[in-house]
């Protein structure tokens, strides 16, 4: 994977709610997602230029971000529009948050690293949230664990066979029975990876019941995947 | 004898923000008694031994009772002091279900203290096993917040806010003081945000006021 030329999944939409932010590593850079209070999702450098305080702790007002030091306050597009202390000033144009594309696709917030972005996967299936997972492993032991996964299909007690695809370098489809799961990875760093999972289909049969299912089985499996990586530490001690 | 509510009461510590959280949600008079804990160590002083052996804040006085233990004091001011009853049911599944947060924020968030404790003051520990710990219990709440999010519930133990939430929430709160981000618990993010917009809810330092 070039981290150059795919988009990354920072979490799930329904999770960043409007007049919100929070903070994200994404190889290792700080970013800031939050979501304006029209709606629109916004990805920068989770860093104020002032001293250097991090956005994510800040508040959101209306179509501005606010850091929690000394209230600099900047627009949309990264600019600083206003600094409680100097009222009266015009900011320059130069103080400015780099900002990252953001667009949501799947139920999910994705950002681009690379300045030219890769054209946006225009399929953006109905889907209902399920969760996040946190992993402590890299992006690679995270998909030859999600390769090897048997999703319990909603309305079943046993893991069956499934379907696992590769849609893109970052993102998964889960099929078992009648179900789909949508698997967005994002690499946080070498040893820590985040999935972001998205049932495909909709709330009428979905919210709730199924979603209490799935989220169950997704559970289990980061169970299964701690046990065996606990396991696997102490087989190293004593060896 | 004393009359009206009294809290011996350190700015930040923890568990007394819990307790001026739950007298400022429920809407009740009280007054403060500061003691100085760090570096004083006035909790450990005669006086304050003789109200709570233990030698841990926060201590309460209503009256003629005089109380110690945090998850007493919420649940004996939301027995005695809120009519509603909603703070703590009296009854049935809620009951159980505040009871056992109560009984978790006693036992499984005592790791919590102890790494902020041993970040701010310096307290005995190994921060790397109490950052381990502390990141655990805050998982099982974030789970336990995604889990009754599939099924429109808003709060830990009832269809509405709880002492089972004012005794969850600073852990999470000022978890950033023991170095574990918000990052990677969105429901308990969530859960937060509604929680400060609750009538009456205050800060304490390590946890910003919006303006």
């Amino acid at each position: 994977m070039n981290p150059k030329n795919c988009w990354h999944p920072l979490g799930l939409s329904h999770s960043i709610e409007a007049g919100s932010s929070a903070g994200t590593r994404l190889l290792d850079r700080e970013l800031v997602v939050w979501r304006d209070n029209s709606g629109v999702a916004h990805v920068w450098e989770d860093r104020c230029p002032h001293r250097g305080m991090k956005l994510s702790f800040g508040f959101v007002r209306g179509d501005h971000i606010a850091c929690l030091y000394h209230g600099w306050q900047y627009n949309s597009g990264g600019h600083c529009q206003y600094i409680p202390a100097h009222p009266a000033l015009d900011v320059p144009k130069t103080i400015k948050v780099p900002v990252y594309p953001a667009h949501e696709r799947n139920g999910m917030v994705w950002t681009a690293l690379s300045e030219n972005p890769p054209s946006v996967p225009d399929d953006d299936e109905p889907v209902v949230p399920l969760r996040s997972l946190y992993l402590g492993c890299g992006v690679e032991a995270a998909a030859a664990a999600l390769n090897a996964c048997r999703l319990v299909p909603f309305g079943s007690q046993t893991p069956a066979d499934t379907t696992v695809s590769r849609l893109s370098d970052t993102l998964f489809a889960l099929s078992c029975a009648q179900d789909r799961l949508l698997v967005g990875i994002q690499a946080i760093s070498n040893t820590r990876t985040a999935l972001h999972l998205s049932i495909v289909g909709s709330a009428e049969r979905y919210n709730g019941a199924g979603q209490s299912h799935l989220n169950g089985w997704a559970l289990q499996w980061r169970q299964a995947l701690e046990t065996r990586a606990a396991n696997a530490r102490l087989d190293q001690d004593v060896a | 004898m004393t009359s009206g509510i009294v809290l011996y009461n350190y700015e930040l510590d923890d568990s007394c923000y819990r307790v001026r959280l739950a007298l400022s949600l429920l809407g009740l008079e009280w007054q403060a008694v500061a003691v100085d804990v760090f570096p004083g160590k006035e909790h450990l002083s005669p006086p304050l031994l003789a109200m709570n052996p233990s030698g841990r804040l926060p201590i309460l006085r209503d009256g003629d009772l005089v109380l110690h233990g945090t998850e007493a004091i919420l649940a004996h001011l939301a027995r005695s002091h809120d009519p509603s009853g909603e703070w703590l049911p009296a009854q049935g599944i809620e009951f159980a279900e505040v009871m056992q947060w109560l009984i978790f924020s006693a036992n499984d968030l005592g790791v919590t203290i102890a790494a902020r404790q041993h970040s701010l003051f310096g307290t005995p520990g190994d921060e790397t096993s109490l950052r381990a710990a502390s990141a655990r219990a805050v998982r099982i709440m974030d789970d336990h917040m995604t889990a009754r999010g599939f099924t429109q519930l808003e709060w830990f133990a009832a269809g509405h806010p709880t002492i089972a939430d004012i005794a969850l929430f600073p852990a999470f709160a000022l978890s950033r003081d023991f170095g574990i981000d918000h990052d990677e618990y969105p429901a308990l993010r969530r859960w937060a945000r509604r929680f400060r917009a609750l009538p009456g809810f205050k800060t304490m330092p390590g946890i910003p006021d919006y303006h």
